[in-house]
């Protein structure tokens, strides 16, 4: 897999870094400003995740970084690390680090990091400075609903005002 | 910025010293007997007590104030206690005299909930505990404020409500706590909380010693025995008198004695026995022995987390006035409503007394510069100071009031055992504060009136720029050190011009001069 490839009911916006070998699945948005680097290794995106402005997400290690459906990159976030599942959102300034693995249906709160080498299991909030973690209710997944919400509205308006990169 | 050595920023502050002793008196020497504060005094050394018995015997224009704020052990011990920057001082109209945090008294000035900003009265304030009465309760798990929102499970199509958290994801459904409406939280959790065992079982418990309160305060015996386990329980009891209110009305100063009479003499008061209101028979108590028995308790930890498993209610926020602790007049009085932060009364001391501040470097204007000293600038001195080396040091006093000031510099005549100082300018007018001063960029629009006084007394001013005027004072470190204290009093007069009677006719104007005498300190170095 070589360059960038879009599924076809992806929007990715103009005005953005995007470097390496990158997939990007369906319904994923990419908002204006984000940048996407693949270093060192592949970064293959999965369906219907949100990439908000000034996102990075960026891949330092020879092996491919995946990452699930269903997420949010909100405003300034910078995903790093070796993994991220479903259904996780990675709050305005929060970092994702290092050599680190995020499972599944995770919060990493404003501003919060990842140690380096840290393995963050599924239902885990991470808050507060100075930062703490606890566990969420299992299968709690109110915020799904949102998400889709978001997304179809999303779809609907961006394209009105930004230019959109034709997909594949 | 500091000089040509780079070693580092320099820095001075300029703090207030407050001279509030235990018996409150004035400033002036003559009315204070020094034997009546050397006793208050925790320690003095001998040498330093006589030597300010002599010289307060001396004429009263001396300079030095009855405690001497510039001997020694002041300014080592006292002077992190009682001096202060001017930003943290008052200062009382009525009695022309400058007031600390410590001189004044607070009183409550209004109770409001910090995060629904709602004005709690202060007759429930008792009521609520101090607490929000409104749906604010805190996070367990990271303490940040709950919200209420519509639960996700519908158990029995019934919409139900839970206090979720918006920073940790917490939900009150991880404690069972489900809510049928939104509003009337609290009442809805003391509803929960009768119908658990435990909580009903206190309320009975507290009714109970209640009844033996009231009881007891009513027998009137003159037992004087006094039971050796009767005095623990006294003790007990003086303490929750004053949780309990209203029933301890009756028994003040005898409720000590009360309860001593109440253990001697128990069966003869008509209080009932008492009557468990939940655990009681066999499966009660098997229930309560599983729960915890008594000789487990030294095994069970101070704190099982550190935050409490439930949602606490926010504690309220108490706006406070303050009042001058000898006339009682008002110094601070804040506006009650919460979201006002303004005060309806301020008496701040750098209203009324000239702010005093040390510029790191001041640049002397050319029509003062030229009276034979090749300096143009004038840098603060930072540490360490070697002894010997003349420092000059510049001083800017500012007046805040709209009528002029005279300020009289002295420094201490009992030389300081750290510097010698010698104030160039001891004299000097301060201008008035106008706004136009503020819209007014001219500096040298001071020239005229400097030329109009002698040039003597121009010695020592370096500066003059609208309300403000910068004065060079010499020190001299006798010590090697890396910081300097150097006091100085300060005295400074003006002439009201407000009208005292406020009658409101111009030809009855009372003109009120107003005194007021303060030692200053001038911290040098780090």
């Amino acid at each position: 897999m070589y360059g960038l490839q879009i599924a076809p009911q992806a929007l990715v916006c103009k005005n953005t870094i995007i470097e390496g070998d990158i997939q990007i699945g369906n319904g994923t948005v990419v908002h204006v400003g984000a940048s996407i680097i693949a270093k060192n290794g592949p970064i293959i995106i999965g369906s219907n995740n949100i990439i908000c402005e000034r996102a990075t997400i960026i891949n330092n290690h020879n092996i491919p970084l995946v990452i699930g459906d269903d997420n949010l990159f909100e405003t300034d976030a910078l995903v790093g690390g070796c993994g991220i599942g479903h259904r996780n959102i990675v709050q305005v300034r929060g970092k994702v680090y290092g050599s680190c693995v995020v499972g599944n249906n995770c919060v990493v709160g404003a501003a919060c990091t990842t140690e380096p080498s840290d393995n963050i299991p599924d239902n885990t909030v991470l808050f507060g400075s100075p930062q703490a973690r606890r566990t969420r209710a299992d299968g709690n997944t109110d915020h799904i609903a949102m998400h889709r919400k978001h997304l179809e509205y999303i779809h609907e308006m961006l394209p009105r005002y930004n230019h959109i990169v034709e997909a594949d | 910025m500091g000089g040509g050595e780079g070693e580092g920023t320099a820095k001075a502050t300029v703090l207030y010293y407050c001279p509030c002793t235990n018996s409150m008196h004035a400033q002036a020497p003559a009315e204070e007997k020094p034997s009546d504060r050397k006793k208050k005094r925790t320690d003095s050394s001998d040498s330093e007590t006589d030597t300010s018995e002599e010289e307060d015997e001396d004429e009263e224009k001396q300079v030095t104030a009855p405690l001497d704020p510039s001997s020694a052990t002041h300014m080592n011990r006292l002077l992190p206690l009682r001096a202060s920057l001017i930003e943290c001082l008052y200062y009382c109209d009525d009695c022309s005299e400058l007031r600390c945090t410590r001189c004044v008294i607070e009183e409550p000035a209004g109770y409001h909930c910090p995060n629904c900003l709602f004005d709690v009265p202060t007759a429930s304030v008792r009521g609520e505990k101090n607490c929000c009465a409104r749906n604010c309760f805190q996070c367990p798990a990271c303490t940040h404020v709950l919200s209420v929102v519509e639960g996700d499970r519908r158990q029995n199509d019934k919409a139900c409500f839970v206090l979720a958290c918006s920073v940790c994801l917490w939900n009150s459904a991880e404690i069972e706590w489900t809510f049928e409406k939104a509003t009337g939280i609290s009442a809805q959790i003391e509803r929960m909380r009768e119908a658990n065992g435990c909580h009903k079982e206190f309320t009975n418990l507290l009714n109970h010693w209640r009844t033996v309160q009231r009881a007891s305060a009513a027998t009137v015996s003159n037992t004087t025995a006094a039971h050796a386990h009767g005095s623990v329980t006294a003790a007990a009891g003086g303490a929750f008198k004053h949780r309990l209110g209203g029933s301890a009305a009756a028994a003040s100063s005898s409720g000590m004695h009360s309860l001593r009479r109440a253990a001697a003499s128990a069966e003869s008061t008509s209080v009932p026995e008492y009557t468990a209101a939940c655990y009681a028979g066999e499966e009660g108590r098997q229930h309560l022995d599983r729960l915890m028995s008594l000789k487990s308790a030294d095994y069970v930890p101070y704190t099982t987390s550190p935050l409490v498993s439930e949602p606490q209610r926010v504690q309220l926020h108490m706006k406070v006035a303050r009042r001058c602790r000898q006339c009682h007049h008002i110094l601070i009085k804040p506006e009650s409503k919460a979201q006002a932060t303004r005060f309806k009364i301020q008496l701040m001391a750098a209203n009324f007394l000239p702010t005093i501040t040390v510029p790191a470097t001041l640049n002397l204007q050319k029509a003062l510069a030229g009276h034979g000293s090749r300096k143009r600038t004038v840098v603060l001195p930072c540490g360490p100071f070697t002894p010997g080396e003349t420092l000059p040091l510049a001083l800017r006093f500012s007046n805040p009031l709209y009528t002029e000031m005279h300020v009289v510099v002295e420094a201490p005549s009992s030389s300081s055992t750290f510097a010698h100082i010698d104030v160039m300018a001891p004299r000097f007018m301060l201008p008035p504060f106008t706004e136009l001063w503020e819209y007014d960029d001219d500096d040298d629009s001071d020239g005229a009136s400097d030329k109009s006084g002698a040039s003597a007394s121009t010695r020592g001013i370096l500066d003059r720029q609208g309300n403000r005027v910068a004065i060079q004072i010499n020190i001299v470190p006798l010590a090697e050190t890396s910081t300097l204290k150097i006091p100085l009093r300060v005295t400074c007069s003006h002439v009201d011009d407000m009208d005292v009677n406020a009658d409101g006719s111009q030809s009855t104007e009372q003109r009120r001069a107003v005194k007021n005498s303060f030692w200053v300190y001038v911290i040098l170095g780090e």
